[in-house]
């Protein structure tokens, strides 16, 4: 598989991933460009037999996710301002109820990563796992604590 | 809401990437001049590779250099210098004891190693060297014999009178097969007759002053003069009573087991080479394993600070 094709097959994925981890489309829009960036300047470190290119590119769009999260954590404390304001505003996933939008507020960007792996990707637990870089068991509990919260958030809305 | 329904409704809600990103990556895609990546080069590949290549190349060489190899002593051969007669590489025939002199006082000293097939044969040779002494008129100033299992040795000192030494050691010598033999013969004829001498001189001395009137200062001079031709005496009589008989040492042993060196060829070496090889191996976990320790250890604490950073990071996002 080329680099093109891995782009092609897998851009929706990590565009998916990226808006659901951080909550903003329009932010996941820059970070997805600059994860096939980084991902093509170290292609040749790809190896099919330690994973699929999908799971690959996951884990360089987290990579880049994080850095974007210690940029703007960096660039809250100088300015003072809240992010969440100037996210919160649009929308990032259509086709979602106004309850549930309202109950994926509650939930941290660490627990919004899980569910887009393992609900919006559909990795099993041990891709996700690998992803994120702990064990699957670590994960599967991150996950359930995720959909509880959601849960519970919902239930208080109704 | 069910969690199944959670989770049916949040895949329902695809986002798809907009058009304006697909289209950059596109362009990054096309600016890919490399080709499908192909199995790289890691250094876990390398390591797996270059540890038993390694292991492999000392264990040759430890294996294969000159002084590996020590030389193995041939059965029934004592090796070591050896006064008076060198040490052949096949055991010796006969004894090289030469009659002692009938008409000087002599010092003759005799050491006999011989190679007893048994045990057995090694206390019934010390039996036998006893008698053969007794029969000589000799005697043994000590026996020490030691026994274990299929090895025995004995040590004998005999004292045989000089006249028969040279018949006591070709007897004692068909107890066994030599393997070493030293022979040490002293002259004392010389040093007796200075001896003799000096004593005839002491006693014209003696003679002299004993003709001069006797004063205290003259006899205290004398009785000097006498204790010492005393004492020369004594030792002249002394030396050759000593002289008198030969001292002969006799070592049986049984043969040394030596260490079987079978050669079976390429197998041999094989499994010579897996030996180092295994003794490298050990080497390198006695020595790698604290510091691998070390590094597991360090790993850990970077990882696991590593994902706190992370989990506070993200739970604040």
């Amino acid at each position: 598989m080329t680099f093109a094709q891995a782009a092609e097959a897998h851009l929706d994925d990590v565009y998916r991933y990226l808006a659901w981890f951080t909550g903003d489309r329009a932010a996941a829009d820059d970070l997805a460009g600059e994860t096939f960036e980084r991902a093509l300047r170290l292609w040749h470190r790809f190896d099919s037999d330690r994973g699929s290119a999908r799971t690959w590119l996951c884990q360089v769009a987290r990579t880049v996710a994080l850095d974007h999260f210690r940029s703007e954590r960096r660039r809250t404390r100088r300015e003072e301002l809240a992010a969440e304001h100037e996210r919160v505003e649009e929308r990032f996933v259509e086709g979602l109820s106004p309850d549930l939008e309202h109950a994926l507020d509650s939930l941290s960007a660490g627990e919004r990563e899980v569910v887009a792996l393992r609900v919006v990707l559909e990795l099993d637990a041990g891709t996700a796992a690998r992803v994120l870089g702990i064990s699957a068991t670590n994960c599967t509990t991150r996950l359930n604590r995720a959909l509880k919260k959601l849960e519970e958030a919902l239930h208080v809305a109704a | 809401m069910s969690q199944r329904d959670l989770t049916a409704e949040l895949r329902a809600a695809r986002i798809d990437a907009p058009p304006e990103l697909r289209e950059r990556v596109r362009l990054i895609a096309a600016a890919d001049t490399t080709p499908a990546p192909r199995r790289v080069f890691t250094w876990r590949r390398a390591l797996v590779v270059a540890l038993p290549v390694a292991a492999a190349v000392a264990a040759t060489v430890v294996f294969t250099r000159p002084a590996h190899n020590p030389p193995t002593a041939a059965p029934g051969v004592q090796r070591g210098a050896v006064l008076g007669r060198a040490v052949p590489a096949t055991p010796l025939q006969a004894t090289i004891a030469p009659a002692p002199s009938t008409t000087r006082v002599q010092r003759y000293g005799a050491s006999l190693t011989l190679r007893v097939p048994t045990a057995d044969g090694v206390s019934r040779g010390v039996k036998s060297a006893l008698a053969i002494t007794a029969s000589l008129g000799g005697y043994a100033s000590s026996v020490h014999a030691n026994t274990k299992g299929e090895r025995a040795t004995a040590d004998l000192t005999l004292k045989v009178p000089r006249a028969h030494v040279q018949e006591a050691i070709s007897r004692l010598s068909d107890l066994g097969t030599i393997t070493a033999e030293h022979l040490d013969v002293q002259d004392l004829q010389a040093s007796l007759d200075a001896t003799g001498r000096t004593i005839a001189l002491l006693q014209r001395q003696l003679a002299t002053l004993r003709a001069r009137p006797q004063t205290d200062a003259l006899g205290a001079q004398i009785a000097a003069l006498v204790a010492r031709i005393e004492q020369l005496q004594r030792n002249e009589a002394a030396t050759t009573r000593a002289a008198h008989y030969a001292t002969v040492r006799l070592h049986l042993a049984t043969p040394v087991p030596v260490a079987r060196t079978t050669h079976h060829g390429a197998l041999n070496g094989l499994r010579v080479a897996l030996v180092w090889l295994g003794i490298a191996l050990l080497y390198v976990l006695v020595l790698g394993t604290p510091l691998l320790a070390i590094g597991a250890a360090a790993f850990l604490i970077a990882r696991a600070v590593r994902r706190r950073r992370e989990d506070v990071l993200l739970s604040r996002s």
